[in-house]
């Protein structure tokens, strides 16, 4: 709505300047820009062409919609007024704002970003808009969906390569079941490691997926792990700090606390941090001086059975008899002598 | 104006008193804890500064309630082995059998009421049932509170089952208190609207003749009592 509001003042204030695709515009500019060999090199050295694949620009999504003066607006003279660029990268970033004359609600969401936090920072190489989704060859970006993740590789290689490795990165090329990057991160608005309120939101998001019955049953998976670990301390403590933002907080493990994060395993495979081998290890990161027995304390996600965990069944099986039982005695007792005070008066 | 007659002494009355704030304390910061999932219990947690201060506003009062009790049956203790005390909240057969007959005399089966002693066999109950019910808490909560020290000599299902249990156990509690004990302590028509006397410590002479009749059998024995 905004956005959209955004792009009617815009474009009001533009007279002439309709965003739709002028083929003369076009034709104008590739009499110069269609030869291969042009090129200017800046002040760092860097060589810029300036010949643009007009075949890539039709492939892209904004092929058939728009010219070039809607991006390029202020080459409006011929030859084109001198330009400042030192670089290459300031030549980018003075364009990072063109993008939003449409899309404005990405724009603004890119706003609370790590990203844009890297680029206030003064972080020239802080990705913008066109660093992931190309300039004149723009993709519609879900197509295939891996092609994401593999976007973020380009600068985040050292966790690709681990994410890569994970029970959800090995199917990242053969099913869009698996959550990629921006799937946890976020796509404009991308969250980062350090912030909390994103952080505090983990189980929400690993339940996102994990309570979907169809898809878990696909894969054999139990739907029940997100109420069972709300069943237990951690799980408790998770919820209620998630209403709890802006307040110190203790730490308390989350899923990712004990499965990993990027490294995410099957949990019976041998590199899984919640393998019974690898548990006391896992649990002693924030209880020091765990033992041995210490992890039988978490229930593994199990519902307390006979079988799981016939000693928390049982006890509760005894109060389960015992209140209702206990508690209508008491009442019992409490009507008959009401009754009977009130029979002898 | 009536004759008085000392009931409690001035140290039960401070453990009456001391036993029912913390008593209140632990139920306003346990109950939320177990139903942590409902609107109120949410609303309450946040106005105690979030769940980390709950959870320690329900150890101090925890481990003030283990004080207390420790100190009540080591006193306890003490007394009975010095002989100074008359052992009479000891349940005995007597008090199976008035509860039978209460039962029968409540049905309309008989017209005579039992007769009770220093202790009928409701306070008894109730009495036991305190210290039982504090054993539970007290043994589980120390578990939940250290669970790292007592892995190391039980097994991990301990922890759970000791979860299950603190919340069952403190969830009975408070509902036995808040039914049955604040019947007999207010909504009792006998004693409505206030029974005082574990305040005061002081029971009048129509209600001793009422309520503990053997008792002040046994008091006409030792001193001169006018009965009006």
């Amino acid at each position: 709505m905004l956005s959209t509001l955004f792009l009617l003042l815009t474009l009001s204030l533009q007279p002439g300047q309709a965003a739709t695709g002028k083929a003369a515009d076009v034709e104008t500019c590739l009499a110069c820009h269609g030869d291969r060999s042009m090129a200017v090199t800046l002040p760092s050295g860097e060589i810029r062409s300036l010949y643009v694949d007009v075949a890539m620009f039709r492939a892209s999504v904004h092929g058939n919609k728009i010219g070039c003066a809607d991006c390029h607006q202020d080459m409006t003279a011929v030859p084109h007024e001198a330009r400042p660029f030192k670089t290459l990268r300031e030549f980018t970033v003075a364009y990072y704002e063109q993008c939003k004359r449409c899309h404005f609600d990405n724009y603004t969401k890119t706003l609370d970003s790590v990203h844009y936090q890297a680029l206030a920072r003064g972080d020239r190489t802080a990705p913008l808009c066109v660093d992931c989704h190309g300039a004149h060859d723009v993709k519609s970006p879900q197509k295939p969906k891996s092609q994401i993740s593999r976007t973020c590789a380009k600068c985040h290689e050292g966790v690709f390569t681990v994410y890569n490795k994970s029970v959800h990165g090995r199917f990242l090329e053969k099913s869009d079941d698996v959550p990629g990057c921006t799937d946890c991160h976020r796509s404009h608005d991308v969250a980062g490691p350090k912030d909390v309120n994103w952080q505090r939101r983990t189980p929400e998001l690993c339940r996102g997926c994990h309570e979907n019955k169809r898809l878990m049953a696909k894969y054999g998976l139990s739907t029940a792990v997100a109420q069972t670990y709300v069943a237990d301390f951690h799980g408790m403590t998770a919820t209620l700090h998630e209403t709890d933002t802006g307040r110190e907080v203790s730490v308390v493990a989350l899923c990712t606390d004990c499965h990993g994060v990027h490294d995410i395993a099957k949990v019976n495979e041998p590199g899984s941090r919640v393998l019974r081998a690898n548990l006391v290890e896992t649990c002693a990161r924030c209880h020091a001086g765990a033992t041995e027995n210490f992890p039988g304390a978490w229930m593994s996600h199990y519902e307390p059975s006979w079988k799981k965990a016939p000693l928390v069944y049982g006890v509760q099986l005894f109060y389960n008899i015992l209140i209702p039982f206990m508690i209508s005695g008491l009442v019992l007792q409490m009507l008959l002598h009401f009754w009977r005070v009130v029979v002898n008066r | 104006m009536s004759t008085y007659f000392t009931r409690f002494t001035f140290r039960q009355r401070v453990e009456h008193a001391l036993v029912m704030s913390l008593f209140i304390v632990l139920s306003v910061t346990g109950l939320p804890q177990k139903y942590f999932d409902a609107a109120w219990a949410r609303w309450f947690i946040d106005l105690t500064g979030g769940i980390d201060h709950l959870r320690w506003f329900h150890r101090i009062a925890g481990l003030s309630f283990a004080t207390l009790t420790v100190w009540h049956v080591m006193f306890a203790i003490g007394s009975v082995a010095a002989g100074r005390s008359p052992l009479s909240i000891v349940p005995n057969r007597k008090d199976f059998d008035d509860a039978i007959q209460m039962m029968r005399y409540y049905l309309g089966r008989i017209d005579q009421p039992a007769q009770f002693d220093r202790f009928d066999y409701r306070q008894k109950f109730e009495y036991w049932g305190l210290v039982l019910g504090a054993v539970v808490v007290i043994s589980t909560g120390l578990i939940l509170y250290f669970p790292i020290l007592f892995t190391r000599f039980f097994p991990g299902e301990l922890i759970p089952a000791a979860k299950v249990a603190h919340s069952n156990e403190g969830l009975m509690a408070f509902l036995v208190v808040i039914l049955w004990h604040i019947y007999n302590a207010h909504l009792n028509p006998d004693v409505f609207p206030f029974d005082k006397t574990i305040f005061t410590g002081k029971i009048s002479l129509e209600r001793m003749h009422d309520e503990h009749p053997l008792e002040l059998e046994r008091l006409k024995q030792v001193q001169d009592i006018e009965e009006s």
